[in-house]
């Protein structure tokens, strides 16, 4: 233990990074304490039907208190948490989880299927209107055969669903069936699930306080007495807490990249981050002129430089992406067809496209949509194509991308532990978010044979295929990939890989 | 003096009603309404229709804010579409952390600024009067959320003196909670002082020079009790009005102190309801603070009155 330290102190770096790739090792686990965790944004509350959608923060807090039917290790792969295994039918539309027995809700009412099924039936229900409605629209239906069995319909073939219930968002934490019927109104700000945390106390925009759950069914691996989850919205002060130790850890983003950069340097911090897949991407609208010409698309995609672009907006940490998949993806390209940066190409493909290329752009009234905007602007002025900016508040954006009004948007692939309900959605022809106007048979062939091959490289090889296309087609670019951070002091291990951008802290501990 | 309560109460009423319309109107008028904003990605046409129309948003403005205005006179201000609290709850859980931290900063502010303004007076044109004039200046530009994160790396991250954020209830922990309240309302108190000095030494330096000061000096009194007993008091009718006037300026203040320093106050509350676009958080706490202001300042017109039969009589 001495020893394990001494050197932990003299490498840090290494530790650091040894430790993102195997989860956690054993021997330097210490129970018992607090972590206090600082957030961005106050937690609105966990009933799915108020919320609508769980945030970051939200996240945080859920994946201590609630669990999914999985969870992803450190290669991605799902594991049994609420189910000990699954089973899918040949078509991949139907799968079958076998329910761990006797785990019970922290108010004591039993886990089972018939609780799994009161859940999803509750966010489908179209009386209760819930907006998280939207993200299980792919599943028709769950049946609960018997106490233990847990049966999801899908309306689409899903080769890797369980990968898709993997984390505690608005969806697939579980609550518990008696608490939301006795609570009613007030079970949004007092959550009950099976998780090894249990709601202690909440004081609105100050501090939600989570206490280990003595009766968790996997109580050996859970460490900490004691989560304390705060909101600090100046990213400043933020920083300031963690440097001054009244927090332990804080979430940050690389918009902040000064006082990351910082703690990259300070050898009492810890950076955390995770790449995860996905991307933010625009789409050009191909229905509309000038993006009806593939040359223009083709040159406005060449004459981007990522590397600039994130220098200018990020100290350089936004880390450039040249597919929709991302490092976090188990979708790795040997060629993923991106056009390469060639201004010269560029202009020559605008000059021969013959008339001027002028068109605007949505961008997000803010101040990180305005930079960024400006940084387009000026390369695409040096390829000689002219952008003019929009300027439209960030909740008009899904709007008037969905009655495609707008010639160019900004748009994100979100990070999913399977690139099939994304890319899916964002390019099979007739699809309400397939943003770019652009119909392809050969396209969406490969789409759905994605979304039916069992066989992982062969899905590997048709998603390549998929980006290939894209990418020559220049009908959606790639900007940055998804990447998120935490800070820590080094005293806090054990923090699992981010997926998705969760920080999960339920199963850390501190030295 | 009845007579002088209702006239004024009789004036509060169309300033209200300014207040609603106008916090009405910006709510609604902001870009991206709100069945955008709770729909978020499934903004489908479809969708909005069916929304605006459950929520009423499919009828004129006018009527909606007849509709609206309706229910906050009958005490209903409205529910988050995010939280499921309604506008008064939220008000009332964080209204005392604003609360104390408006009444610090402003004990704190006069702490600071009420000895300063004496000693200024006292030697009007010397070097420290004329020191501190200039300091005065000088600090009454440095915006809070410089002072703010000044503060909080000297005392919290160098010395680790203070806590940089957080927050405890006085009924849990009364010197804990205070500990928290340093640092926010030192940077509400720096940004303020600086007003109360120039007011005060100017008031002061002209109540020196009256005749009954002379008087008082030739008596032989000691300089202390001419300066604190017998020019203070007449000194410091001006501070009261500041001091009403001031608080707009602390609600103003914060917004940025409570955002910085974490702390659960209604400027909090304010800041997160516009980055979610929680419309009606944001129109019903607007409300409420603006008629807060507009009835503390009918407060402070009958506490002068009270101290100035002029004004009662309406011929000041």
């Amino acid at each position: 233990m001495i020893a394990a330290a001494r050197s932990r102190a003299f490498a840090p770096i290494f530790l650091v990074a040894a430790f993102a790739l195997s989860g956690s090792p054993a021997s330097a686990q210490k129970a018992g304490g607090t972590i206090t965790v600082g957030l961005e944004l106050d937690i609105p509350g966990f009933d799915p039907l108020k919320v609508g959608v769980y945030d970051t923060a939200a996240l945080t807090a859920s994946s201590a208190i609630f669990e999914t039917l999985t969870y992803l290790d450190a290669n991605g792969k799902a594991q049994p948490r609420l189910a000990l295994s699954w089973e899918p039918s040949e078509d991949f539309k139907t799968w079958t989880f076998k329910l761990r027995p006797g785990v019970k809700f922290h108010d004591g009412t039993p886990f089972n299927a018939a609780a799994y099924k009161a859940n999803f039936d509750r966010q489908k229900d179209p009386a209760n209107k819930c907006r998280c409605a939207f993200y299980i629209a792919a599943v028709k239906s769950v049946e609960a055969p018997d106490e233990l069995t847990v049966v999801y319909n899908l309306v689409d073939p899903s080769v890797n669903y369980p990968t898709l219930v993997s984390y505690a968002n608005q969806n697939a934490a579980m609550h518990s069936p008696t608490a939301w019927k006795e609570k009613g109104d007030d079970y949004n700000r007092n959550p009950v699930g099976t998780g090894p945390y249990v709601l202690k106390s909440w004081t609105a925009g100050d501090r939600m306080i989570l206490e280990k759950n003595p009766n968790y069914w996997d109580k050996d691996k859970i460490f900490l007495d004691r989560i304390i989850l705060k909101p600090l919205p100046d990213a400043q002060s933020r920083f300031a807490s963690l440097q001054s130790g009244e927090v332990d850890l804080i979430w940050d983003d690389e918009y902040d990249a000064d006082n990351i950069q910082r703690a990259q340097k300070d050898s009492k911090l810890t950076v955390h981050t995770y790449t995860g897949s996905g991307a933010t991407v625009y789409a050009m609208n191909t229905k509309v002129a000038p993006f009806d010409d593939v040359r223009v698309r083709q040159a406005l995609v060449m004459s981007i430089d990522r590397k600039k672009w994130s220098q200018a907006v990020t100290n350089g940490l936004a880390r450039p992406a040249s597919n929709p998949y991302g490092e976090g993806s188990w979708v790795k390209c040997k060629d993923d067809g991106a056009l390469p940066l060639d201004v010269e190409k560029a202009k020559a493909l605008i000059k021969d496209y013959g008339k001027p290329v002028e068109f605007k752009m949505l961008v997000t009234a803010t101040p990180r949509g305005r930079a960024n905007g400006q940084v387009l602007q000026q390369f695409w002025k040096n390829a000689g194509a002219s952008m003019e900016i929009e300027q439209v508040d960030q909740a008009t954006i899904p709007a008037r991308a969905f009655t495609r009004q707008f010639m160019m948007t900004p748009w994100r692939i979100v990070d999913l532990a399977d690139p099939d309900p994304q890319m899916y959605a964002n390019f099979k022809t007739g699809s309400p978010v397939a943003l770019a106007n652009y119909s392809n048979p050969e396209l969406d062939g490969l789409l759905d044979k994605a979304r039916t091959t069992a066989d992982t490289d062969k899905r590997i090889d048709l998603y390549c295929q998929i980006t290939r296309l894209i990418n020559k087609e220049a009908i959606w670019f790639w900007t940055f990939q998804n990447t998120y951070y935490a800070i820590s002091t080094v005293k806090v291990k054990g923090l699992p890989k981010m997926y998705s951008g969760v920080i999960d802290v339920s199963r850390a501990w501190k030295e | 003096m009845a007579f002088f309560v209702a006239r004024r109460l009789l004036y509060l009423l169309p300033v209200l009603i300014a207040v609603s319309l106008l916090t009405f109107s910006i709510a609604s008028l902001l870009p991206g309404d709100l069945a955008l904003t709770i729909l978020a990605d499934q903004a489908t046409p479809e969708n909005l229709a069916a929304l605006r129309r459950d929520m009423g948003l499919d009828q004129p403005i006018w009527q909606r804010y007849f509709i609206w205005l309706g229910n906050v006179l009958q005490g209903d201000f409205g529910r988050s579409f995010r939280t499921g609290q309604t506008v008064l709850q939220a008000v009332a859980e964080r209204l005392p952390v604003s609360i104390e931290l408006m009444l610090l900063a402003q004990l704190g502010a006069l702490a600071i600024g009420v000895p300063l303004a004496i000693i200024c007076a006292a030697r009007s044109g010397g070097p420290f009067d004329r020191f501190m004039t200039g300091t005065a200046f000088g600090m009454l530009s440095v915006p809070t959320f410089l002072s703010a994160i000044l503060l909080i790396y000297l005392f919290a991250v160098e010395l680790r003196w203070l806590p940089a954020t957080g927050y405890v209830p006085f009924a849990e922990d009364p010197l804990g909670n205070l500990r928290f309240f340093v640092l926010p309302s030192l940077t509400l108190a720096l940004a303020e002082w600086p007003g109360i000095m120039r007011i005060l030494r100017s008031d002061m330096i002209a109540t020196l020079q009256e005749d009954y000061i002379s008087l008082a000096k030739a008596k032989g009194l000691t300089p202390a009790r001419i300066l604190f007993v017998h020019a203070l008091k007449p000194s410091s009718l001006t501070l009261v009005t500041i001091t009403g006037i001031n608080i707009g300026r602390l609600i103003g203040g914060a917004l940025i102190v409570e955002t910085i320093f974490a702390l659960p106050g209604i400027g909090r509350l304010l800041v997160g309801a516009i980055l979610t676009r929680d419309l009606i958080i944001l129109q019903g706490v607007v409300l409420l603070v603006a008629a807060g202001f507009v009835i503390m300042n009918f407060i402070v017109d009958l506490l002068y009155a009270v101290l100035d039969p002029r004004i009662r009589h309406g011929h000041a």
